[in-house]
């Protein structure tokens, strides 16, 4: 892929799958989970997300996510730059929920700024992948230029919705995160709250008694987002659940709908147990 | 008959209700523990006393308006507040009138009638309501031209005991409880008190002395807390001497005996007065009692806490919630879900009219949703909201603190959701009516209910009002209502254990009930609550 003038690259919280990082050609610099005294990356290989999630409920201490350090991002860059790229636009989880960016941007002034964008997502896991997936589709044609990208990026970030519902508030409560978001949900009785990545921001949309009413509610936010250019099912360790999702709206899944066990470092916040949903709706394309 | 005459009227109408309070009380449908429409018809009128117990008014408009003022604020329960719009009625019946004739008092008791009337939605006959109708209708109909203001009362009181014996057979729940409706007896018993007969106990109920709540008719009788009893012993004592110096202290003084012996008895307000005067006179004091008068209606106050008003976490909302609730564990979950105040109170405690006026003055917000949390405290609730025009207030008639609960996980919903007003009222409501409640308490007494036979000290538990079971122990009643309760769309359970009940015990009948749910989540919350062992939800 060395032919390519426009490189797109992302961290792993955007989730995006092997077979489309590869199609494209994306650079993606992982994140890091730190447990049992140990500092991994989130990269595909050195860390099962199966296991991880297994063993999430009894790890002591609990887990702890961290940004990829500035000298990680400048070899990054460096790699990419080496491999040929002439202009690298960046997409990342925000600034507000991590230091990832800062870290990039760092990363950048060391390896040459004027050739590197970095944008905030203001998203979270296919949230981001969205943003990365169709800036890195029109890198791919000759013509492209980085302001039309940067546009693209914009436009299906407005039109991107990500939804999720939680089985229980200990595990954001634990993460030391969302403390706000969290205010009413103390613990004494039993709610799933349902929340949005808006703005950069993790936002408390909802909250219900139960967890068939969870879904019913997740599955009114998805339908209300068709007709779906695409979509993404997300989940923490609960593959059977959403798949069962995925059949309860199968009338507005695109064929190339995928099912992600989301990453470590949004899935240790939220728990095991959680479904979500990333939506792209066909309007983004006008 | 002039203000003056009117006050010793109302005096004498609270006094007999004060007298009659655990009277009143028992007259429950339900064997349940929280009978309280004799205490909350009490505290109606001896708030409504307080505005009129300083005046010296001869003109029997402002007394009856201040009088009914009064009750209005200080309305508790249904009966209580329904009580309160009848003087209101009466006061504005009277229509500015100095003084009371025979033909305007008929008037003023058919203007009470029909304002009580008009502040009930939903009037349910065989009440107080129905009580204070057929009074008025014998009175006009068969004492056209009554001649004395005595005749009229006389006739009144006469037509009132007919109607409250005729009760049972116009609500089918007193019937087969076999009593007359509480609060028609509370009407009856002020009713009497105004005309000045006796007490509503028909049969000579043996009360221990002192036993008549002194405190409750203090301003009306004086204002003397302790009785106390004494012997002085001596030598060459002044009888008369003695007398004239008790009587200045005190009051209901009986100073008998001769120049050695004299046994004293009086009320005072300072029991250390007599007896230091006794020993000042170089007496040897015996077999000295002090007894406190207020204790019996402190007994009643203990019934009836002074509610208090717990705070909130202030939200950012223009919309806030006031709730009544009841026992440590349930009140924190209230403020876990931001609700804004939470008053104490709750079955068999309730609220009056101005203390929801009070926390909703505290509270900033724009709306203000209230969440009564009980059939018998809605209606003050109601009043306080048409008491302060000025505040925008809804009431939302849940009938637990468990189904307020439900309204208010609806309402961080909504207001997490961006839900504007009326969405989030409706959806308070609707979360309220879909939540089922199961409560469970011990019978007062012996009693049947839909043929169902009830031995006092049984367990009984009521889902949303219905008696669904009873037996000796708990767990043999909690599970025979279970299939009331459970459906197949059950899908948590929570329990909230009371102060009487262990968080062992309540462990133990949360493993019971998972082994035969197996399907179900369940939730174990320490409620704290009182009267209530048991209080569950479903959802």
């Amino acid at each position: 892929m060395t032919s390519r003038r426009i490189r797109i690259a992302a961290d792993s919280v955007c989730d995006l799958p092997e077979e489309i990082v590869s199609a494209f050609g994306i650079g993606i610099i992982p994140t890091y989970i730190s447990a049992g005294g140990e500092s991994i990356p989130d990269d595909g290989h050195s860390l099962s997300r199966a296991r991880f999630y297994r063993d999430l409920p009894g790890m002591r201490p609990y887990p702890t996510t961290a940004a990829p350090s500035p000298g990680d991002a400048e070899a990054f860059y460096r790699s990419l730059v080496e491999d040929g790229a002439e202009h690298i636009v960046s997409i990342h989880v925000p600034a507000q929920l991590s230091g990832t960016i800062n870290a990039m941007r760092l990363g950048a002034e060391a390896a040459g700024a004027d050739k590197i964008s970095i944008v905030d997502s203001l998203q979270l896991t296919f949230g981001i992948g969205f943003q990365v997936w169709a800036a890195a589709e029109l890198a791919a044609s000759p013509d492209a230029g980085v302001p039309g990208i940067l546009e693209t990026i914009e436009r299906v970030r407005r039109h991107t919705r990500v939804y999720a519902i939680i089985r229980t508030m200990e595990y954001l409560r634990r993460s030391g995160r969302v403390n706000a978001m969290a205010a009413g949900l103390g613990g004494l009785i039993k709610i799933s709250p349902v929340i949005a990545v808006d703005d950069g921001e993790v936002k408390s949309i909802g909250r219900v008694r139960t967890w068939s009413r969870a879904v019913a509610r997740l599955r009114e936010l998805t339908l209300a987002q068709a007709p779906l250019c695409r979509l993404a099912i997300l989940h923490v360790a609960n593959e059977s659940g959403a798949e069962r999702f995925l059949d309860s709206i199968q009338d507005v899944a695109p064929s190339d709908t995928l099912v992600i066990e989301t990453t470590p470092t949004v899935g240790t916040h939220i728990g095991p147990g959680a479904i979500g949903v990333a939506t792209l709706s066909n309007d983004w394309r006008r | 008959m002039d203000g003056r005459a009117l006050k010793d009227a109302l005096g004498a109408g609270l006094a007999r209700v004060a007298g009659d309070v655990d009277l009143i009380n028992q007259l429950n449908v339900f064997p349940v523990p929280d009978g309280d429409t004799g205490v909350n018809m009490y505290h109606t009128l001896n708030r409504a006393w307080q505005e009129i117990a300083d005046s010296s008014s001869d003109d029997v408009s402002e007394i009856a308006q201040r009088f009914a003022q009064g009750a209005l604020m200080g309305a508790r329960g249904n009966s209580g507040t329904i009580l309160s719009q009848l003087l209101k009625g009466f006061a504005d019946g009277l229509d500015s009138a100095a003084r009371l004739t025979p033909a305007l008092l008929v008037r003023s008791c058919r203007a009470a009638m029909e304002r009580a009337y008009a502040a009930v939605s939903q009037p349910v006959e065989g009440t107080i309501l129905t009580v204070a109708r057929e009074a008025i209708e014998t009175l006009e109909a068969d004492n056209p031209a009554a001649e004395t203001l005595d005749d009229v009362m006389a006739a009144l009181v006469t037509a009132a005991e007919e109607s409250l014996a005729g009760t049972p057979q116009k609500l089918p729940i007193l019937k087969e409880a076999g009593v007359v409706d509480a609060g028609g007896m509370g009407l009856l018993s002020f009713l009497r008190g105004l005309q000045g007969s006796e007490s509503v106990a028909e049969t000579a109920r043996a009360r221990p002395r002192g036993a008549a709540p002194a405190g409750a008719v203090s301003g009306i009788d004086g204002e003397f807390g302790y009785d106390v009893q004494f012997i002085m012993r001596g030598a060459g004592m002044n009888l008369s001497l003695m007398r004239r110096d008790f009587e200045a202290l005190g009051d209901s003084v009986i100073v008998v005996g001769d120049d050695t012996t004299i046994k004293v008895h009086l009320h005072v307000d300072n029991p250390a007065r007599p007896i230091d005067y006794a020993i000042a006179v170089g007496a040897a004091l015996d077999d000295i009692v002090v007894e406190n008068m207020q204790l019996q209606y402190q007994t009643l106050a203990a019934q009836m806490p002074q509610p208090t008003i717990s705070t909130g976490p202030e939200t950012a909302s223009d919309v806030a919630v006031i709730a009544v609730a009841e026992g440590p564990g349930i009140q924190s979950v209230y403020r876990e879900l931001n609700c804004a105040r939470v008053i104490n109170g709750g079955p068999g405690k309730s609220p009056a009219a101005e203390d929801f006026i009070s926390a909703v003055e505290q509270v900033p917000a724009d709306h203000v949703i209230i969440l009564p949390n009980d059939p018998n405290i809605a209606l003050a609730a109601q009043q306080a909201a048409e008491l302060i025009p000025e505040r925008a207030v809804t009431v939302l008639p849940t009938d637990t603190a468990l189904h307020g609960i439900s309204a208010m996980v609806a309402f961080g919903d909504g207001v997490d959701s961006g839900a504007d007003l009326d969405t989030l009222a409706k959806k308070m409501a609707e979360a309220a009516a879909d939540c089922r409640v199961l409560s469970l308490t011990q019978a007062t007494r012996a009693s049947e209910i839909g043929g169902r036979a009830i031995n006092k000290c049984d367990y009984i538990a009521f889902i949303d009002g219905r008696l669904e079971s009873a037996a000796i122990d708990m767990e043999s009643a909690l599970a025979q209502a279970m299939p009331k309760l459970v459906t197949d769309e059950t899908e948590l359970m929570s329990l909230y254990f009371g102060a009487a009940l262990s968080p062992r015990d309540a462990g133990r009948l949360i493993e019971h009930l998972s082994r035969r749910f197996a399907a179900l989540e369940f939730e174990l919350i320490d409620g704290g609550q009182s009267l209530y062992p048991i209080l569950l939800s479903v959802e």
